[in-house]
C-alpha cells in the first residue's frame, strides 16, 4: 500500500527564553492511501507544530517530510507555497473560508491559483459541491452558511486541486456532535474514495470511531493506542 | 484580480466610502490645479505667449519688467549676438486709463512692441497697428466688458496721452491687468512726456523696459558678458518676478501638495486598517497556496481601481464645473497638466498602499493553524 504522507525522524526545537525546548522529538508517521489518522494530545503537546510541519508551513529542525515519496526539505518559499497548493489540502478550525467569496468561488479561487482554466474549475467545483450536498448553497456567502456547511465547503476546497494529503486542524471544534460526526464521516469517505492520506488533529473523542487509527502525541512522539483499551 | 474585485463587490459600503473621500480629494486637487494654472496664465499671459527664451533687463531691476530700463545701445548689442531679428525691444508700463464718455477707471498694462516683430500677438478683431500708425492701440478683449469697442478712445491718466482702439487681441494680460499694445513711436512719446513731467531730460535714451530675445545657452552667456549693466534672465524667471505671481502660485502649490499627501495618507490608513483586520484571511490564503505576490497584486489593484475610479469621476466633475464657471474666473486645465496631475495622484495612491503591502508580506501562513476564529 502506498504511503502518500511520511514523516521521518522529525525533530523540532524552539528557543524559549534562552532555553532549548524540544517540541517534537524523533517523530515518525506513515499514512497510507485512503487512511484517516486522528492525532490527539493535550494542549501544548505540539499538535499545531506537528500539523504545521506536515503541512509545509514550518521547517523541522531535522528530519524529513515526504509527499508521495518526495522530500520537501531544502525547498524555497515559493516551491513550498506551490506544494501546499497542489499536494496538500487544508481544513482549518472554523471560519476558514474567505468571507467575500461565494461557495463556488471559494473552490474556483484555489483552482485558479493552480492555473486550472475557468470552465474546468467550475465543472469540478460543482461536482465536488454536489457530492458534499452543497448544490443548493452554490451562490451563498459563508456568513449565510451553517457551521457544518462551512466545514463541508472547506473539505471540498481542500479536494479541489486533487492533493495527495488532507490535513485537518480540529475541524469539529465549532460543531455540535451530530454535525461534527457528519463532517468527519465525509472527510473519511472522501479520503477513502479518492485515495488520499488524511490526518486530523482533534480534541473531539466523539468522532474517533470514524478514524482508521488514533495516535497520541506524548513527549514529542506519536504513540498508538487501541481504542478498545480506553 | 479575482479576489480584489469580488471583495470590493462584497464590501460595497466600505469601499464606496473610501472612494467618495478619494473622489472629493481628487476633485479638489484637479480644481485647485486648474485654478492655479488659470491664475498663472491670467497673470502673465502676455509674457508667456511671447516666444522669447530670455529677457534682458537692467541689473538692479530684480527681474521686474516695470523697474527695468534699457537703451538703444543694449538692443543693438543683443541684436549683434543673436541676430537682429531675434532681439525685440519691449516696453512695459502699468497705468490707469479712462475711456471717453465714462468716468470709469481701468488698470491696464501698456506693452510696447514692434508691430512687425514676433512679440506682437495676432489680432482677433479689428485691424492691427503698424509701426507707422500714430495714436492707435490694440487691446485685450477683456476690456470689452468695460464698454470699450473698436474706435473707443482711451486716455492715460498719468501722461494724458490718448489712443484709439483699432483692434482686439485675446488672452493678453500682465499682472492680472489687461494688456494694451502700442507701437514704438507712441511708446517713445509716452516716455518723453513722462520725462518732461519728471523734469529730467536724461531718461530719453533709456527707452525700453526689456529686450526679448530668442537665444541658445551660449548666446545668453555671451550677452551677459557683453552687457555688464544688464542681466539675462530666462522666461520663467521673468514670469515669476511679475508682482504677485510667485506668492499666488506658491500658496496654491502648497495646497496641491498637501492634498496629494492627504490622499496618500487617507488611503494608507484605510488599507492598513483593512489589511490588519484581514490578516488571518491572508494567513489562510497563504496556507492554502496563494503566493504573497498574488496577494500584494490584489491589494495594489484595489488601490489602483479606487484611485482611477475616483479620478475618472472627478475629471468629469471638473469639466462640468469648468463649463459653468463665469468667464472672470480664470481656470485652465490643459491635457498635459490634467494627465500629469492624474498620474501624480495615482502614484501617490500607490505610495499610500506600500504600508499595507509591507504588512501583507509580513503575515505568516502559520497563523492559520491553531486559530479558533478568523
Amino acid at each position: 500500500m502506498r504511503h502518500r504522507l511520511r514523516l521521518e525522524n522529525i525533530k523540532r526545537t524552539f528557543e524559549d527564553g534562552g532555553m532549548q525546548r524540544t517540541i517534537l522529538d524523533n517523530l515518525n508517521l506513515q499514512v497510507s492511501e485512503g487512511e484517516l489518522v486522528a492525532v490527539m494530545g493535550p494542549s501544548g503537546s505540539g499538535k499545531s507544530t506537528f500539523l504545521s510541519i506536515a503541512g509545509a508551513l514550518l521547517e523541522p529542525t531535522s528530519g524529513d517530510v515526504l509527499l508521495d515519496g518526495e522530500s520537501i526539505s531544502g525547498k524555497n518559499k515559493k516551491e513550498l507555497t506551490d506544494i501546499r497548493l497542489r499536494q496538500l489540502g487544508f481544513i482549518f478550525q472554523s471560519a476558514n473560508l474567505i468571507p467575500y467569496l461565494k461557495v463556488e468561488d471559494q473552490l474556483v479561487l484555489v483552482a485558479k491559483l493552480g492555473g486550472m482554466n475557468k470552465s474546468t474549475a467550475v465543472r469540478r467545483a460543482r461536482e465536488l459541491l454536489n457530492k458534499l450536498g452543497l448544490t443548493p448553497r452554490l451562490n451563498a456567502y459563508p456568513d449565510k452558511l451553517s457551521g457544518g456547511e462551512r466545514q463541508r465547503v472547506a473539505i471540498a476546497r481542500a479536494l479541489m486541486n486533487d492533493p495527495a494529503v488532507l490535513l485537518a486542524d480540529e475541524p469539529t471544534a465549532s460543531l455540535d456532535a451530530s454535525r461534527g460526526t457528519d463532517v468527519v464521516r465525509m472527510l473519511a469517505g472522501e479520503a477513502k474514495e479518492r485515495g488520499k492520506s488524511a490526518v486530523m488533529v482533534t480534541h473531539d473523542e466523539r468522532i474517533l470511531s470514524l478514524c482508521d487509527r488514533v495516535l497520541y502525541l506524548e513527549d514529542g512522539r506519536l504513540v498508538e493506542k487501541q481504542l478498545a483499551l480506553r | 484580480m479575482y479576489l480584489a474585485i469580488r471583495e470590493m463587490k462584497f464590501a460595497k459600503v466600505r469601499y464606496s466610502l473610501i472612494a467618495i473621500i478619494m473622489l472629493l480629494v481628487a476633485f479638489l486637487v484637479l480644481f485647485v490645479t486648474g485654478l492655479a494654472r488659470g491664475l498663472a496664465y491670467d497673470n502673465a499671459a502676455s509674457i508667456q505667449n511671447m516666444s522669447a527664451t530670455h529677457f534682458i533687463m537692467e541689473k538692479e531691476s530684480n527681474h521686474r519688467f516695470t523697474r527695468s530700463q534699457l537703451g538703444e545701445g543694449d538692443l543693438a548689442q543683443a541684436g549683434s549676438i543673436t541676430g537682429e531679428k531675434n532681439a525685440q525691444p519691449l516696453g512695459v508700463k502699468m497705468t490707469t486709463v479712462t475711456t471717453k464718455g465714462t468716468a470709469h477707471k481701468l488698470d491696464v498694462t501698456l506693452l510696447a512692441v514692434r508691430p512687425e516683430g514676433w512679440l506682437m500677438p495676432s489680432v482677433t478683431e479689428g485691424t492691427a497697428i503698424t509701426s507707422q500708425s500714430e495714436g492707435q492701440a490694440v487691446v485685450d478683449d477683456q476690456l470689452k466688458d468695460s464698454g470699450i469697442e473698436i474706435g473707443s478712445e482711451i486716455l492715460d491718466q498719468a501722461s494724458g496721452m490718448k489712443w484709439i482702439v483699432s483692434g482686439f487681441v485675446s488672452h493678453e494680460s500682465f499682472s492680472h491687468s489687461p494688456a494694451v499694445f502700442l507701437n514704438e513711436r507712441d511708446w517713445q512719446q509716452l516716455q518723453q512726456s513722462a520725462a518732461r513731467q519728471g523734469a529730467d531730460g536724461t531718461a530719453t535714451d533709456k527707452s525700453y523696459s526689456a529686450i526679448a530675445v530668442k537665444a541658445n545657452k551660449e548666446q545668453a552667456e555671451q550677452m551677459a558678458s557683453a552687457l555688464p549693466d544688464a542681466e539675462v534672465v530666462t522666461k520663467s524667471e521673468a514670469v515669476s518676478a511679475i508682482p504677485g505671481y510667485k506668492e499666488e502660485q506658491g500658496s496654491l502649490l502648497m495646497m496641491i501638495v498637501f492634498l496629494f499627501v492627504i490622499s496618500a495618507f487617507v488611503l494608507a490608513v484605510f488599507f492598513y486598517v483593512i489589511t490588519i483586520q484581514k490578516s488571518s484571511q491572508f494567513g489562510i490564503l497563504k496556507a492554502i497556496g496563494a503566493r504573497t505576490a498574488y496577494l500584494v497584486r490584489s491589494v495594489a489593484l484595489q488601490v489602483l481601481l479606487l484611485s482611477l475610479g475616483s479620478l475618472v469621476v472627478s475629471v468629469l466633475l471638473v469639466q462640468a464645473i469648468e463649463a459653468v464657471l463665469p468667464n472672470g474666473m480664470p481656470f485652465k486645465l490643459d491635457v498635459a497638466t490634467l494627465a500629469g496631475t492624474c498620474g501624480a495622484f495615482v502614484g501617490m495612491s500607490l505610495i499610500g498602499s506600500l504600508l499595507s503591502v509591507w504588512k501583507v508580506t509580513r503575515i505568516d501562513a502559520l497563523d492559520a493553524i491553531g486559530r479558533t476564529a478568523a
